[in-house]
């Protein structure tokens, strides 16, 4: 438990940050900050700049997203926007526009 | 994916080490076991659990505050503070609940209507808008000097303590400063209609 969903009929316009996993469903403008992991689901919209351990998604995304450790765009999902991260998983079907940077000194 | 079979969908939560600033809208129960600030409207149900904070004036359905809530709510159907619940704002809805407990300053609008009665049954308005819901020591009853007349018998129990103008009901009236209702027929009464049910059950 202890997991926060942002439902899909819900809109959220600012800052979210928190320190557990986050799962949108619905929408979400303005900045993502987490210490965990972060799914868009299919349902998902956002428009945010995002910073987080892991991301993966399945929705939509643009903007910015800057991961400690993974991200994984799942297919189907749409993303516009640079990613940085050690490690970037980009699955067949997913569409994708941005840099990419692995660039992340050895751990 | 593990983690999103958890969750059952449909139903938002904000966990408990969540804050989210801004404006947050939508259409479907919400649950806050974490913190939100800015603004929030919803169309269901939002349900503020003992850990969850809410500094944000939240137009909603229905509320259940049993953490803490700091602004002001607008709610359409109900307003619930349960035994854990704190509050500090105020608080517009045709059924506001208040149990043994919780903890609540601000102010109370029930409107005029008691919940599931149509608008031409009014014929006899209320003019006490704010029912002693609060905890603080009621004022003695206003002397009658000016409304006795109108008053109908027996009705000095109900005296409105917390009328906070003078003593011309229609002008108590336009301070609730509510939106929907249009201007009753009749003229209005003091304390004619004191029906609706207020639950309040404050112990010191």
């Amino acid at each position: 438990m202890a997991n926060t969903v942002i439902g899909s009929s819900i809109v959220i316009d600012g800052e979210i940050s928190g320190d557990e996993d986050l799962v949108i469903q619905g929408t979400v403008k303005g900045k993502i900050s987490l210490r965990e992991s972060l799914f868009v689901e299919g349902s998902g919209v956002v428009e945010a700049d995002i910073e987080t351990q892991n991301v993966e998604i399945a929705g939509r995304v643009t903007g910015n997203i800057q991961a400690s450790d993974k991200v994984e765009l799942k297919a189907d999902c749409r993303v516009v926007g640079d990613v940085k991260a050690p490690r970037i998983l980009i699955a067949d079907g997913a569409s994708f526009k941005g840099n990419v940077d692995m660039d992340v000194k050895e751990r | 994916m593990a983690a999103k079979d958890l969750v059952t969908s449909g139903n938002t939560v904000i966990g408990p080490s969540i804050l989210i600033n801004g404006k947050l809208t939508g259409d479907e129960d919400l649950t806050v076991r974490g913190r939100v600030e800015g603004e929030l409207s919803l169309t269901k149900t939002l349900i503020v659990e003992p850990s969850g904070v809410v500094k944000a004036n939240v137009t909603v359905k229905n509320a259940v505050v049993s953490g803490v809530v700091v602004g002001n709510i607008q709610a359409t159907e109900s307003v619930e503070l349960t035994q854990e619940g704190r509050m500090v704002g105020d608080i517009r809805a045709p059924r506001v609940i208040i149990v043994d407990g919780a903890s609540f300053r601000g102010r109370v609008d029930m409107g005029e209507l008691p919940p599931g009665r149509s608008l031409p049954e009014r014929t006899t308005p209320r003019t006490q808008l704010r029912p002693t819901v609060r905890s603080l020591p009621a004022p003695p009853p206003r002397p009658a000097a000016a409304t006795t007349a109108a008053r109908p018998g027996g009705a000095s129990s109900a005296a409105p303590a917390k009328k906070s103008g003078g003593g011309m009901p229609g002008i108590v009236r336009g301070e609730s400063a509510r939106p929907a209702p249009p201007p009753p027929p009749a003229p209005p009464v003091v304390a004619a209609g004191a029906k609706k049910k207020v639950v309040l059950k404050k112990k010191k």
